[in-house]
């Protein structure tokens, strides 16, 4: 069966000090096992466009406010689309925001990725790397993962989850078939397409995790930021151990609570970071 | 970038699964450049999108029925200069080369005698033997140690007086519209060219044509591992690590199972001991940085390492 999307969209990004405007459209066809796309400059949006290239500017200024001395940006991107996208019968629009940041210190890089534009975490993850130690600790018996942490370990947990967590998607927002995107479990029904280029997969949209229990105690140590991408179910992470910061690494093997709420990070087809407790 | 600047670019690519068409995608758009500011846009240049159908051509008849190949060709036009390239990589049951349409038969029957090797079961540590590093792939160590480090700036090191590794682009000019030139990676020059992979992308300071040369014969050691083909490499800039992953390498007779190299580059400076014969193509390096592939041309003549 043919199957074919259009999107037109607009971008503007932030990166390490240019300024990048993309406007572009395009077409993906789907017949049965074929995949093809191309440009089409027919799309070209009429609707005005609501981004601003002194927003995306101001966040990324802030954002260099917010770092210590002796803390190197390495890599600072901050984004902003908007799209209009049209399947079958349905069309829709939406908008996007988001932060990649990687800060050095010797050493150690810390990378943190947001999906809007409320910073004020970054502040305390920096000030932290500015003091930790350069050389790895042991990561403590009993961990907590910031929401941060916690968001970019679930797409992990799926299919290996530990039978007290169950993993499911939460409502919220339109899939890349123009359905929407209903509470799910086990089974993902909703299909991911982050561009007209990609083909879409199957996947989670607004990943959580919830725990029998949500208690956590706020006296354990807690690993505030990802050090590099997760592997599988083990996590390079900076811990704050009252005083002390360092690096360790966690290999997660149980979960014994799991806060509730959380915020929207940007991993896979989005995740819900609420603090976990190990 | 001080003066206004415009780039454009078409490229198509191809996957072909067993002979079959996979998937088929189209790509173009003009970047315009005045300062830190781009402006960019899918803007359709025609005369590139021929010559990227000619190109394509090209590797559609070259490309090997019983792989996974996926092919890419694309022409670029900055300053009045147009550039094109095409690539394939080929993949044999786990096993990926890039290649291109004159060496795509050569390099699938290379993946072909690969496959289905009996694999050595005792565990082996690189640390223990000397190393012999064949088809070009000595290129690949020293795209990592000597090639990523002169793109970050990183100090010079001592290596081997006889040792040449040249950024020697095969383009006259880069993708803001610089004049080119070949660079001295074991001099601390930086590679000269600005590259960048779509419209979409800032250019950054890239590799283009790593070549490796160097005259230090050297005596085959009876025990050795040979390698023939690597899986990919990377480099580290915080503490200046080179990792490289070992696809197909042989103890003797027998062929060992996937490893990893990992070590300092100034280990790495340390641990070469000897090269011998002209630098031979090595399947070429598919490079990522700041999420943006490009393909950089590779060669070395045979080498040895010692890694004590």
């Amino acid at each position: 069966m043919k199957e074919i999307y259009r999107k037109r969209g607009r971008s503007v990004r932030w990166e390490n000090g240019h300024v990048i405007r993309v406007n572009e459209s395009g077409v993906a066809i789907e017949n049965d096992e074929r995949f093809v796309c191309h440009p089409d400059p027919e799309l070209a949006s009429a609707a005005a466009s609501l981004m601003d290239v002194g927003r995306v500017a101001s966040i990324a200024h802030a954002i260099q406010r917010q770092i210590p001395n002796g803390i190197r940006i390495e890599r600072l991107i901050v984004s902003e689309g908007e799209a209009e996208h049209t399947f079958r019968d349905k069309s829709w629009r939406d908008t996007t925001q988001r932060i990649h940041l990687a800060l050095a210190r010797a050493h150690t890089r810390v990378l943190i990725d947001l999906g809007d534009f409320e910073i004020d975490e970054i502040a305390s993850i920096a000030d932290a790397l500015a003091r930790a130690e350069e050389n790895e600790g042991a990561a403590p018996a009993r961990l907590r993962l910031a929401g941060n942490v916690a968001a970019a370990l679930l797409p992990s947990l799926v299919s290996v989850a530990p039978p007290n967590v169950l993993l499911s998607q939460h409502a919220g927002g339109i899939d890349g078939k123009g359905e929407a995107i209903e509470a799910a479990a086990g089974l993902w029904p909703n299909w991911y397409r982050p561009s007209y280029r990609v083909r879409p997969m199957r996947a989670p949209f607004n990943l959580a995790a919830r725990c029998d229990v949500s208690q956590i105690d706020a006296t354990r140590p807690i690993a505030i930021a990802l050090l590099a991408p997760p592997e599988e179910l083990t996590l390079r992470v900076l811990v704050l151990d009252g005083e002390r910061v360092y690096p360790a690494t966690v290999r997660v093997t149980r979960i014994d609570a799991i806060a509730e709420g959380g915020r929207w990070y940007p991993y896979g087809a989005g995740t819900i970071g609420a603090e976990i407790m190990l | 970038m001080t003066s206004p600047v415009t780039f454009a670019i078409a490229t198509r690519d191809e996957l072909r699964l067993r002979g079959r068409l996979a998937e088929q995608r189209l790509s173009h758009g003009i970047a315009r450049h005045d300062g830190d500011a781009i402006d960019a846009d899918d803007s359709r240049d025609d005369e590139l999108v021929v010559r990227c159908d000619a190109e394509i051509d090209g590797l559609r008849a070259a490309a090997p029925i019983d792989a996974r190949v996926r092919l890419v060709a694309s022409a670029r036009r900055v300053a009045n200069t147009t550039i094109v390239s095409a690539t394939m990589t080929i993949g044999v049951d786990g096993l990926f080369v890039v290649s291109d349409a004159l060496h795509a038969a050569e390099d699938a029957a290379f993946l072909r005698s690969l496959v289905g090797q009996a694999l050595l079961t005792v565990p082996i540590d690189y640390h223990e033997l000397p190393i012999v590093w064949h088809r070009g792939s000595a290129s690949v160590l020293l795209h990592e140690a000597a090639g990523h480090a002169a793109e970050h700036e990183h100090a010079r090191l001592e290596w081997p007086s006889w040792l040449s590794v040249r950024d020697e682009p095969l383009f006259a000019i880069d993708d803001i519209g610089n004049r080119t030139r070949a660079a001295d990676l074991l001099a601390g020059e930086a590679p000269s060219s600005l590259r960048r992979e779509s419209f979409r992308d800032v250019p950054l300071r890239r590799m283009s044509n790593l070549v490796v040369r160097g005259n230090a014969p050297f005596e085959m050691p009876d025990r050795r591992i040979d390698i023939h083909l690597l899986a990919g490499g990377s480099y580290e800039p915080l503490d200046e690590t080179v990792t490289v992953h070992v696809a197909a390498a042989k103890l003797g007779e027998r062929w060992l199972p996937p490893f990893t190299i990992h070590e300092s580059r100034a280990a790495v400076a340390r641990a070469i001991n000897g090269a011998t014969g002209e630098p031979r193509r090595s399947p070429g390096v598919v490079c990522s940085a700041e999420g943006q592939e490009l393909v950089v041309g590779s060669s070395a003549p045979a080498m040895l390492t010692w890694f004590r």
